[in-house]
């Protein structure tokens, strides 16, 4: 126990005076949440800046202005009309200060008359996304709406919205799991490396002169990269909730069960590199090749979606996809452990499998 | 039993070790007791197989064949009981590089069930002054004092040391032979590997010579010289070198050997080989420098048996 706690110590130390380690262990998951989270924060129901240009008669034009002017989303007016000019309108929204430019045509004034669609010009930039993903389907709709009381027809069927209160899921609530997920990987596999170098420095064989059990060596290891991620996930949870409200909703039992496990698989995987890697200098682009890939397939940014078919089943395989998937689960949905015995199996069978490979292979010398 | 009842109690036996790594036998048939009390001293050029041997009998390998028994325990069995009471240095010095010496100390006495307080460890060596430097900021002599020193923080019945002084400078190799026969005199054994004959010569009660992974002499460095080399040596460089042949035939010489310009006559008669070196060479015109008469030391053993230096 007296060399137990000894180990622990060492690490502890040897921690604290690396920067490097210091650094990728919690400034880093820090800055991807400040940053990822300012860029994609929620930006609100916003106001677009419509310009019209009225061709024909100005009942016409103050008719489709009324129209626009009673659009109301989230008890915001969505539209701020002016009326002006073409060629003025046309130079604003090159200037990017209007969204878009409707042109009312002559026709307009005696479409009723005339038993064909009269087309409204729109112009607006297709490559803002609001644009193409917001103003376009707004803008569809009012048109409808304003066709189909000129042409009186009654309604039939008509919709009324009934909100309900729902984990509004933002995406700084999908990415906090997910940087999480990613710390404990980092933390684990890193573990791999230490014992790498503390072997290629002949530091192992000269513990080996000594009393000291390896599998004291290997246990003091393992308790202070559990005590590190445990600190990580805490830190990564409080600077989520105090920058952006995300809130875990989740059992804190069940959160720390699968932080401990997903901390197993990615000890055991840095072991099994330490099995195969003998030199620091091939263990560190090793383990940039397995972990840099495994970050961005398994949803740690962005839901892995529209994957080409020869990556979805490395998709479906990786053990993050399960363990951010997890921390997911429990965070934002509040899911109780036996909701995700798929996750769980696959962690399992992942550690159980590193680790035979690793005592098969491994050496200490 | 009895045969062995002459000798102190031998508190490591080793018989018949062999070790084979690939077709290449570093350890090729060693067998050699170390009694309670000595000094044994293991010498050898670079690749003769002492690291091995040293570290088959601390129980760091395994060895293929032949049995090791250490304080009366087989390291085969016993190796973690065994290792509560040896100290031991290994070659290699490197120990955690950001940990400091006193940290570095009480991590390796905690290993232990026994220990000597860290102050005693770390002034054998003299590091006071350098107890919160961290190992990375210390000089390669001062890790190298700590690593030797660390070998005695378990108090050891028996203590292990691997080239301990290499790296030293002059100085600091002579506190490390203090640190040596003052330990020696507390009655504790020590196994010591060198390439340094003088070392050898000065610490060692017995020592063993080993090459191509066999022992090819073992016994007290005074008794090894005797009994090998009767002459003294005759040492200096000559221009316009001569045979050997003429060298060999110089009255008294009994044998030649040369190293790159460096000439060495082993005689059994002082003057006669000197004046008549001093003829050869003003008839020859060549020219004698660093010349020098001496005693026949333990490189001379070794060189004599193994007809090369044992410098790396």
């Amino acid at each position: 126990m007296k060399s137990f706690t000894s180990v622990f110590i060492a690490h502890y130390k040897q921690f604290i005076r690396d920067r490097a380690a210091l650094f990728f262990t919690f400034i880093f998951p820090i800055i991807f949440i400040l940053i990822f989270g300012w860029a994609f924060r929620d930006p609100g129901s916003r106001t677009f800046d419509i310009g019209l240009v009225d061709q024909g008669s100005p009942q016409s034009a103050s008719f489709i202005a009324k129209a626009l002017d009673s659009v109301v989303i989230k008890g915001d007016k969505t539209f701020k009309v002016t009326t002006g000019e073409m060629d003025k309108q046309l130079k604003l929204l090159r200037n990017g200060d209007l969204d878009a430019v409707i042109i009312i045509p002559k026709e307009m004034d005696n479409s009723p008359q005339l038993k064909q669609p009269v087309d409204l010009q729109v112009y607006y930039d297709p490559s803002q996304i609001s644009n193409q993903q917001e103003l376009i389907p707004i803008l569809n709709q009012v048109v409808d709406e304003i066709d189909r009381r000129i042409q009186g027809t009654v309604r039939l069927i008509g919709m009324e919205e009934h909100s309900i209160q729902s984990h509004d899921l933002r995406y700084i609530d999908y990415l906090v799991p997910g940087i999480l997920g990613m710390s404990l990987m980092f933390t684990g596999v890193f573990g791999g490396l230490t014992t790498i170098q503390q072997r290629q420095a002949h530091i192992i064989k000269r513990l080996g002169c000594t009393p000291l059990r390896r599998s004291m060596l290997v246990f003091g290891e393992l308790l202070f990269r559990m005590i590190l991620v445990i600190l990580t996930a805490a830190l990564i949870i409080f600077v989520g909730r105090i920058a952006f409200n995300v809130q875990m909703i989740g059992n804190w039992g069940s959160l720390c069960g699968i932080v401990i496990l997903g901390t197993l698989v990615f000890a055991t995987l840095g072991y099994l590199i330490a099995a195969f890697v003998k030199t620091e200098e091939s263990a560190q682009p090793i383990i940039n090749v397995i972990i840099f890939p495994m970050m961005f397939l398994s949803g740690t940014f962005f839901e892995v979606k529209h994957m080409p078919g020869f990556i979805e089943p490395v998709v479906k395989v990786l053990p993050l996809t399960y363990l951010n998937d997890a921390l997911r689960q429990i965070m934002v949905d509040g899911s109780p452990l036996h909701s995700m015995p798929i996750n769980i199996v696959v962690m399992m069978v992942w550690a159980v499998v590193c680790l035979a490979v690793t005592i098969r292979f491994f050496r200490w010398d | 039993m009895t045969a062995m009842s002459v000798r102190p109690e031998a508190i490591i036996e080793v018989s018949d070790l062999f070790k084979a790594y690939g077709n290449i036998k570093a350890v090729n048939g060693v067998s050699l007791d170390v009694a309670k009390g000595e000094v044994f001293g293991m010498l050898g050029p670079n690749g003769a197989g002492k690291t091995t041997t040293v570290e088959i009998i601390e129980g760091l390998r395994t060895p293929d064949s032949g049995t090791v028994r250490v304080l009366g325990m087989d390291v085969s069995k016993d190796v973690r009981a065994i290792k509560e009471h040896l100290g031991i240095q290994p070659q290699n010095a490197a120990l955690f590089p950001t940990l400091n010496v006193q940290e570095i100390v009480n991590f390796f006495s905690s290993l232990y069930q026994k220990s000597i307080p860290s102050s005693e460890v770390i002034e054998m060596v003299s590091l006071q002054e350098s107890r919160k430097v961290l190992f990375k900021n210390l000089s390669g002599g001062q890790q190298q004092r700590l690593s030797v020193a660390l070998a005695f923080v378990n108090d050891p019945d028996i203590v292990f040391l691997d080239e301990p002084t290499t790296g030293l400078d002059p100085q600091a190799r002579r506190v490390m032979w203090e640190v040596i026969k003052t330990y020696r005199r507390t009655g504790k054994t020590i196994f010591l590997t060198t390439h340094y004959m003088e070392e050898a010569e000065r610490l060692c009660d017995r020592v063993a010579i080993m090459d191509h992974g066999q022992i090819i002499v073992m016994d007290s460095p005074q008794r090894m010289i005797e009994e090998h080399i009767k002459e003294s040596a005759i040492q200096f460089k000559m221009t316009n070198y001569p045979s050997q042949e003429a060298l060999t035939n110089l009255t008294g010489v009994t044998k030649v050997v040369k190293e790159e310009d460096e000439i060495i006559l082993y005689t059994d008669n002082i003057p006669s080989t000197i004046s008549e070196l001093l003829t050869l060479a003003s008839a020859r015109s060549s020219e004698l420098s660093d010349l020098f008469i001496r005693q026949a030391t333990l490189e001379d053993v070794f060189l004599k048996l193994t007809g090369k230096r044992i410098r790396d």
